[in-house]
């Protein structure tokens, strides 16, 4: 965290020119326009429903990255081998900040297998995104203290309509019976959302998009969904909803019926016209389709 | 241009040669998608690779997999020299084996981490320029350039000191045994630079541009000569061509380098296809239309040297008594004129001494089964080809 702090020395902007954010997904992206307003030229990188693992550059992106005062990403390894030119491009005068680096340790989940892994899917705690928001805006201050009233004035409404979106989704989800808050997706994605919100989360196919999910894995989790009468297991918009429908057809086949709940918005937010497209709305819409599928 | 610019073409060059050198010897081999297959098999050596270090970013990830290429080779080359199956055989049965060991270790172990070959091992060439190598706080370029630059220059040290030896093991393995070269040593050396090769380069650009860059310089230039000195220069200048004008379109177009360079290969390969001077479709085409022509003039020639009856010599009764098209016939009545092997006097046909001397020849010839010398009267005889 600290090195994160102390890479964003103020950096020497071209006259005339706003000071140039790159990002990687479009959480970040929403976030720092947030933040920014008018005085951030921010350019995102990944589109909306891009899998920010599995994403493709473009030749544009060369020029954007090289053209940019700051670039900002998740980290933990979510944007794959991305990372690790990020990480290097501190060596080489660029300024760098990944958001993973500014969650304490207890505000990452690790995976059980190898304490050096993390959940990259930090985002999806909102206590997490407060901490990100009230750091990065102290970060963009240092790097571009010009325009500190207007990333102190943005940050501090976001985080009290953060706050707000906290209070009304556990309004929401105080509607749902404890012992129905268990949540089926196709990939591990939702763990931050389901310790803060006290959902048990299972996914269908582990963190890595090499596995596919095997067939003990569909028989344990449909098991599993008749045991406990869930009545809805959910797709995500960038990954692939056959393995899902095989759990949905899995149940079926023992002669019970389990819902497709809907798509939830896992590693990239929707169109960015629309409401999904912002972080907020993407939070609003998820939970909504989570607890009025399960009810 | 920028220096990013300036650096991802040069690294595209080098990565182009020094997939193309060895991508020569694996199209003449039928090897040509081992390539393909290590981008799959690797990931068995990265998964262990990381039980070790439990860091998906440590290099003993990518030296793991190059292990692993390296055994993938060696088995594809040692079930193809079995001789029990063929070589595309031997791939097939190699891959998708450690492919799935790998995916099965994930999925008993490490459920829970990202862990694939496009995290740990594939690279994306617009990035390359931002990943440099720094020696006492001095900037020495991308790292790519560095690592493919060593790459290059191991398979030419080793191209040029055992170039007779590869050539002859490649064209005739029991030529290069009898002569010393122990050609299985040589197979081994050449499959292992690929694997190496292969393994630097998806590092540098990931994998599908890497397959291309393999096989289809090779496959174009095959078209063209048979030579492997040209094959092995006109390999790597197609490739560096490609890589240049591809990545000037990914920039009109702003969008992927790697997809762009081998959708370019792709189209250089169908033109090479149509247009190619002899081994093309178009030539082929031509050719055989021609050939077609010619056996028609030899059956005509051989129909008036049968028949002294004026009735089947008569010019406008001939696509009757040989059951030819009007069109055809003219054809070769032209064709046999031009040639001076026939004459006509009041629409009756018959052969010039010229042209029963030819004749005479291809009977001869064709009774004899001599089919190869055919060609050489053609050659003797003809002033005007169809």
């Amino acid at each position: 965290m600290l090195m994160a702090l102390v890479a964003c020395k103020p950096s020497v902007k071209k006259e005339n020119s706003k000071f140039t954010v790159v990002t990687t997904t479009t959480m970040i992206t929403d976030l720092v326009k947030v933040l920014g307003g008018d005085a951030i030229e921010v350019k995102g990188i990944m589109g909306a429903g891009v899998d920010p693992h599995l994403y493709k550059a473009s030749e544009g992106d060369v020029t954007k990255l090289s053209s940019a005062d700051l670039i900002i990403y998740n980290g933990l390894h979510l944007e794959g081998k991305l990372v690790d030119v990020f990480e290097k491009m501190n060596q080489i005068g660029k300024e760098t900040i990944a958001l993973g680096d500014f969650l304490a340790h207890d505000q990452i989940i690790n995976s059980e297998l190898f304490a050096s892994s993390h959940d990259p899917h930090i985002w999806f705690s909102i206590n997490n995104w407060q901490t990100i928001t009230e750091k990065l805006m102290l970060s963009l201050i240092k790097a571009d203290p010009e325009n500190t009233a207007i990333y102190q004035k943005n940050g501090k409404s976001y985080l009290e309509e953060l706050e707000t979106l906290k209070i009304e989704m556990n309004t929401i989800i105080t509607t749902l019976p404890k012992e129905k808050r268990i949540l089926v997706t196709a990939h591990d994605a939702f763990s931050y959302f389901g310790k803060e919100f006290g959902f048990e989360v299972v996914g269908l196919q582990g963190l890595s998009t090499a596995t596919e999910a095997g067939v003990k894995d569909v028989q344990r989790i449909s098991e599993f969904i008749i045991t406990n009468k869930i009545k809805a297991i959910f797709v995500e918009s960038s990954v692939p909803k056959r393995t899902v429908e095989a759990l949905q057809a899995s149940v079926q086949s023992k002669g019970h019926q389990v819902n497709i709940g809907g798509q939830l918005f896992s590693d990239a937010l929707g169109d960015p016209l629309k409401e999904t497209g912002k972080y907020i709305g993407m939070y609003r819409y998820n939970v909504n389709t989570i607890v009025h599928a399960l009810k | 241009m920028s220096n990013a610019q300036i650096e991802i073409q040069l690294i595209l060059s080098l990565v182009a040669v020094a997939c193309a050198l060895p991508g020569v010897f694996l199209v003449l081999r039928k090897m040509a998608l081992i390539s393909d297959a290590i981008s799959h098999s690797i990931l068995p050596g990265i998964v262990v690779g990381f039980f070790i270090t439990h860091d998906l970013a440590s290099p003993l990830l990518i030296l793991m997999a190059t292990l692993t290429g390296v055994l993938t080779v060696v088995l594809v080359e040692y079930i193809q020299k079995t001789g029990l199956v063929k070589e595309d055989t031997a791939i097939g049965l190699v891959f998708p084996s450690l492919f799935s060991l790998g995916v099965i270790l994930i999925a008993r172990n490490a459920g829970d981490v990202h862990l694939d070959v496009d995290a740990v091992l594939l690279g994306e060439v617009a990035f390359a320029p931002f990943d440099r190598w720094m020696y006492n706080g001095m900037d020495m370029g991308p790292k790519s350039l560095w690592m493919m630059g060593g790459i290059l220059t191991m398979t030419i040290t080793l191209l040029s000191l055992f170039y007779k030896e590869l050539k002859v093991a490649t064209f005739d393995a029991g030529l290069a045994a009898s002569l010393g070269f122990a050609p299985m040593a040589i197979h081994y050396g050449l499959m292992t630079v690929s694997s190496v090769t292969t393994v630097g380069a998806f590092d540098a650009i990931g994998a599908i541009l890497v397959v291309a860059f393999m096989i289809v310089p090779a496959a174009c230039v095959y078209l063209l000569t048979n030579n492997l000195k040209k094959l092995l220069i006109f390999s790597s200048l197609l490739g560096i061509f490609a890589s240049i004008s591809g990545y000037w379109l990914a920039h009109a177009m702003d969008t992927s380098i790697a997809g762009t360079i081998a959708t370019v290969l792709g189209l250089i390969f169908f033109l090479v296809y149509l247009f190619a001077p002899n081994r093309g479709y178009i030539s082929q085409w031509y050719k055989e239309k021609q050939q077609k022509t010619e056996v028609a003039l030899l059956v005509f020639l051989l129909h008036l040297a049968n028949h002294e009856d004026e009735m089947e010599r008569n010019s406008n009764h001939l696509q009757e008594h040989i059951n030819w098209s009007h069109q055809l016939a003219r054809k070769v009545l032209k064709l046999a004129n031009q040639n001076n092997m026939i004459e006509i006097e009041n629409e009756i046909i018959s052969l010039t001494p010229k042209g029963l001397e030819f004749t005479e020849q291809a009977i001869s010839y064709i009774t004899d089964n001599k089919n190869s010398e055919l060609e050489g009267i053609k050659q003797n005889y003809f002033l005007f080809r169809g």
